[in-house]
């Protein structure tokens, strides 16, 4: 097989595979598939005025969010990623007690077939997470850019940077995983 | 309507239809939100000439600008022509505003400066000076920008009284002030009342709602007042809760106390140099205080102890969006300004670890609200009530950690603003 597409489909069971660890609640398992060096991280979004719409450059995401430095909705090495999910086995996590139900669908996996310095692959896909807890039925829908570092125990997460499709987000908190 | 139907702070008890009634909500629209002193921001967000940002008072758009002569000016934001939203982006420079569907344009200062056809289809009878923007009354406080609709409200000092005593903790406490960051913006299904009553006032339920996050030892300050910790009631509505360190307690010492825990070491050198300044600025009491958490009547809350303010926009009786910021020392060095940030929205952001669970209390205690039975029940605010004391070195009045002291002031602020007279 032509390598490139092994690797796609490497990558792409991967992150079907880790969608499906966080449907099923295991957080202990997925914090399993995080480098040591790990760092997620989601932007805030905002209606910015664009310096020049005629220049379609200054349309993109990316000119939007290297904009003026906004607060991050989330900013999380291994440690606090640790914690984020410790916090949930100490009886009083309350905002996922019951616990939420949730629907991850991953999609358009673009994989980057050069690995770059810190020999990690770029990953780019599209996440819709369907999150259902009491009278809150929510959708998310996000781009993901990731890079993966292989192990001989297989991809491993070392950075995820989650752009959200929302200005107000429509949850009374973010207490999932993207 | 009356308010002995729903509310009685001396009493003790609030009747929970305060949270759910849309018929209450619609008079809160014009006797709270339509007169009082509302949060649009802070003069580090509006550097120069042309800045502006779009935010709320109520339900209603607000656009602040900074215009050509550097002030700080606020207008309803929709066009005079058919009400037309006329700045859509959360924040940005412009010189002038030109409304999206016929094509008016004002100043940054609100003054029509534009007619399509003025010459023509208008007959050069349209006087432009009666047309401009809807002010609305703008004062500051020490960096903050508040609004108010109300032309007879008094001037914003007033209106915080001795709450402005301890907003200088935060807001002055250092040579270059304090600068704001953010919003992070998000929706809860829940009334704007029971958000800001719990930033107000509420230490009652750290250790058990927040009992995720504290050793488990520290839930013991549901039972046990916290030595040097007080709520403090300044009056009109506001609220905080604090450390107050006492005399032969030394800054080294309190450094080691409270919700920070362990500080690394530059921060720690950071607030070492921050209280010596502070008490030379405002104080050796001021330096002594350390803010937990508080509010400014009606819907600034804040989190001082996490650099967190935010405020609480309703949207409808049973919603808010909660724009939360974070506040920092202007002048601090970029290292401690991104240690605080991290605290900040690791814990008080809207995935952090404290506020993931507030907002689960608040859209549960609303929509309990709404029962047909729950509605013929009061609910209890009689913590420490006729316990209430004074000291000579803080102005106000006192409870202990924990007290309901604030959400008695609060809501009979409430009151009072509602229906006239006491509560």
């Amino acid at each position: 097989m032509d390598p490139a597409l092994f690797t796609q489909l490497e990558v792409q069971q991967w992150l079907v595979a880790e969608a499906r660890l966080l449907d099923a609640r295991r957080y202990d398992l997925w914090l399993q598939l995080l480098d040591p060096g790990v760092r997620y991280r989601v932007p805030d979004r905002s209606y910015r005025l664009q310096d020049d719409v005629r220049d379609f450059a200054t349309w993109s995401v990316d000119r939007e969010l290297e904009g003026e430095a906004g607060l991050a909705l989330i900013d999380e090495d291994h440690a606090g990623l640790q914690l984020r999910i410790g916090r949930l086995r100490t009886t009083m996590g309350w905002a996922e007690m019951p616990a939420s139900m949730s629907r991850r669908l991953v999609g358009n996996v673009v994989v980057d077939g050069a690995e770059d310095a810190e020999d990690c692959l770029s990953v780019v896909s599209t996440l819709f997470l369907a999150k259902v807890r009491r009278e809150e039925r929510v959708l998310f829908t996000a781009e993901r850019r990731d890079r993966l570092v292989q192990t001989k125990d297989g991809y491993r997460l070392r950075a995820r940077y989650v752009v959200l499709d929302d200005v107000v987000l429509p949850s009374e908190n973010l207490s999932l995983l993207f | 309507m009356t308010n002995q139907a729903y509310v009685a702070a001396d009493g003790g008890w609030i009747q929970p239809e305060i949270f759910s009634d849309p018929a209450l909500y619609e008079v809160e629209k014009t006797k709270v939100f339509g007169r009082s002193w509302l949060f649009l921001g802070h003069t580090s967000q509006l550097p120069k000439p042309g800045s502006f940002l779009r935010t709320f008072m109520g339900e209603e758009s607000v656009l602040v600008t900074r215009d050509r002569s550097g002030d700080v000016r606020a207008h309803l934001n929709a066009c005079r022509h058919r009400g037309f939203e006329i700045c859509q982006e959360d924040r940005g420079m412009a010189h002038r505003f030109q409304c999206r569907y016929h094509g008016w344009t004002y100043g940054t200062d609100g003054t029509l400066i534009g007619v399509p056809g003025e010459e023509s289809i208008y007959y050069r009878e349209i006087d432009k000076r009666q047309w401009g923007l809807i002010p609305v009354r703008v004062e500051t406080y020490k960096g903050l920008i508040f609004g108010n609709f109300d032309s007879d409200a008094p001037c914003l000092i007033d209106y915080l009284g001795e709450a402005a005593w301890y907003l200088d903790i935060l807001l002055d406490r250092r040579e270059g002030g304090s600068e704001l960051l953010g919003p992070h913006r998000w929706r809860i299904a829940t009334n704007w009342k029971v958000v800001a009553e719990n930033h107000c006032g509420d230490e009652y339920h750290i250790g058990f709602a927040h009992g995720s996050v504290f050793p488990p030892d520290l839930g013991a300050m549901r039972a046990t007042p916290v030595p040097h910790a007080r709520e403090i009631r300044p009056g009109l509505g506001h609220g905080f809760g604090a450390n107050v360190y006492p005399d032969e307690m030394g800054p080294e010492e309190w450094l080691s106390i409270g919700l920070g825990g362990e500080f690394p070491a530059h921060i720690r050198e950071y607030e070492l140099d921050a209280f010596k300044e502070t008490a030379n600025r405002l104080g050796d009491q001021r330096a002594r205080i350390g803010l937990i958490h508080g509010a400014i009547w009606p819907n600034l809350g804040m989190v001082p102890i996490v650099n967190s303010i935010r405020a609480i926009q309703p949207r409808g009786v049973g919603q808010v969006e909660m724009w939360s910021y974070c506040l920092v020392d202007r002048d601090a060095p970029p290292e401690v300004k991104a240690w605080m940030t991290a605290r900040s929205i690791a814990t008080f952001g809207p995935a952090g670890s404290f506020e993931q669970d507030d907002a689960n209390n608040w859209s549960a205690v609303t929509r309990s609200s709404a029962g047909t039975e729950a509605r013929k029940h009061r609910l209890n605010i009689q913590m420490g009530l006729g316990h209430e004391e004074r000291s000579e070195r803080l102005p106000g009045e006192l409870g202990l950690t924990a007290s309901e002291i604030n959400q008695r002031g609060f809501y009979r602020r409430w009151a009072q603003d509602m229906f006239g007279g006491a509560a």
